[in-house]
């Protein structure tokens, strides 16, 4: 019984690390941009959202509605203010470039938001738990890893049915093709930045909720976003999801071999991946 | 054919980094009429088409299409102008079905004034109706040539007043190759002008009516494809001072 605990609380982990992973993993797949600052606009989102709640006294409700149009003209502007400038086919340029909005993101929250660490109150909904056959399930998990789920389906139903979903897919597979078609690779590539980011508006509030968030911990919220990404095959929305969940079980059930072993044990997982099935688990190629 | 041109480029000089491709070339295309250009490898032909798509820079001169200024046009907004290009290597959405290929030309379509009769899936299919039958299928799972009717049919469905074809027999069996050159008539009928970039020469004057010839960079020879001797356009592809064989 303790083990299928340890594999539930690691899914319901996993579904925050998906949340990361999809905006990242839609990135890529269309831009073959990594994009550094990933785990540092997560914070920087989450740090807003914190204040806003402070200053206005809204609930995580409110706090995720006004977060995810800003985190939306955040991406729109990074795409087109910086990436677009720097998207091609060398992915040195926009790797340099996102690396470098990690540092100038890190250092502006530091300067407005001190070091502090800080988190955001989301009320009874942190400690509520439900009994699933014995397991003591939260409340606030099982609502993160639900809405990873229904965030995956729903950009999944986007990139297959609609027009914008049509012209990404075409972006993806052939930018010179696309363009010849009448798709506007620009445009896209800034909508598709602005759903990446948007999706973090969500994540931020989670993660703020969960745990605290201080201006330097992009950096660990970039690699697992980058790990699930990695594991579940670059440029697979599913396998963003899946690759999330993964790795969240995996630092679980480490962390419940040895309290030290978690995050060790999601690295090695990471790693054997790699090593075994580099292109990632659920990647066509 | 008095009327003026469809497409018209006027001392367009175009290149990739620090290679001219072509130099100050005027080059017409009437409307409803097929025009083939040949030339040998590396004679500019590949570069002039996607000059007039936005895919290589016009370096000089202009180009001019229905009557408008496109040479500083964004290149994805060609399409709607009615200007479709047949990439050389077919260039499909690997991973996509053949469907999805269609749509995604279809759905950023010229709009077409009432009455006039659009490309649509429907037609499409009943032009190459093995496509219908795989529509559901991923574009790689498809032989060489039915891969070519789904870039012609992806091309087409953009409603293009002149789709450019770049090399649309390039490595197909002789057989689908006539197959796919009895489509062109086809689109020609429905008012489409069409411009042919062809290496087979015999093939290149027999399915158009009118022949350029490209030479380094330069049009040397040009003429009703029904007029111009074979010895005149091999003197042209290979350049004064070949003996002809």
């Amino acid at each position: 019984m303790k083990w299928v605990d340890a594999v539930i609380q690691g899914l319901l982990l996993g579904g925050l690390y998906a949340q990361y992973a999809i905006g990242m993993s839609l990135m890529f797949g269309v831009m073959r941009i990594v994009n550094i600052a990933h785990g540092d606009l997560v914070v920087l989102l989450a740090l807003i959202g914190i204040s806003l709640a402070a200053v206005f006294g809204l609930g995580p409700g409110y706090i995720i509605l006004i977060l995810v149009p800003i985190g939306a003209l955040i991406g729109w502007i990074l795409q087109r203010g910086i990436l677009n400038w720097a998207v091609g086919e060398d992915p040195l340029p926009s790797l340099i470039a996102t690396f470098g909005l990690s540092l100038a993101l890190q250092n502006f929250m530091l300067t407005v938001w001190q070091a502090d660490t800080r988190s955001l109150d989301a009320g009874p909904l942190v400690v509520q738990s439900v009994d699933l056959w014995s397991i003591r399930v939260g409340v606030l998990p099982l609502v993160i890893c639900g809405v990873a789920l229904f965030l995956t389906w729903a950009l999944h139903m986007v990139l297959k049915t609609t027009k914008f979903g049509r012209g990404l897919r075409a972006a993806a597979a052939d930018k010179d093709a696309a363009t010849l078609c009448g798709v506007d690779t620009k445009a896209i590539y800034a909508q598709a930045t602005a759903i990446a980011v948007a999706v973090l508006g969500i994540a931020a509030v989670f993660q703020a909720a969960r745990t605290t968030v201080a201006p330097s911990d992009g950096g660990a919220q970039l690699i697992y976003a980058f790990e699930a990404v990695i594991i579940g095959g670059m440029g697979s929305i599913w396998g963003a999801f899946v690759g999330g969940l993964i790795l969240g079980v995996a630092q679980v059930v480490g962390s419940r071999i040895d309290p030290g072993w978690g995050i060790l044990i999601g690295h090695l997982v990471f790693l054997l991946v790699l090593a075994w099935r580099p292109q990632g688990l659920l990647s066509r190629h | 054919m008095n009327s003026s041109p469809l497409l018209a480029a006027r001392a367009l000089s175009a290149g990739y980094g620090d290679f001219q491709a072509l130099f100050s070339v005027d080059f017409d295309v009437f409307a409803g009429e097929v025009v083939a250009l040949i030339g040998a490898n590396g004679a500019g032909k590949s570069t002039m088409l996607k000059s007039f798509v936005g895919l290589v820079p016009i370096r000089a001169g202009t180009v001019t299409f229905d009557g408008r200024d496109i040479s500083k046009m964004p290149a994805h907004a060609l399409a709607s102008q009615g200007l479709a290009l047949v990439p050389e290597g077919r260039r499909l959405f690997r991973g996509m079905t053949v469907e999805d290929n269609l749509r995604v030309a279809a759905d950023r379509a010229r709009r077409l004034p009432a009455g006039v009769p659009a490309w649509t899936l429907e037609r499409l299919y009943d032009l190459f109706p093995i496509l219908g039958e795989r529509r559901g299928q991923a574009v790689e799972k498809l032989s060489g040539g039915q891969q070519q009717m789904v870039a012609i049919g992806r091309a087409l469905i953009t409603q293009p007043k002149l789709l450019l074809c770049d090399e649309i027999s390039l490595g197909l069996a002789p057989r689908v190759i006539g197959e796919i050159y009895a489509m062109l008539p086809v689109i020609q009928q429905s008012g489409t002008a069409i411009l042919l970039v062809e290496q087979d020469v015999t093939l290149a004057s027999r399915s158009s009516n009118r022949i350029c010839c490209l030479l380094e960079g330069r049009i040397v020879l040009s003429g009703r494809s029904s007029e111009i001797s074979r010895e005149a356009i091999a003197k042209a592809y290979f350049g004064v001072g070949h003996e002809v064989g």
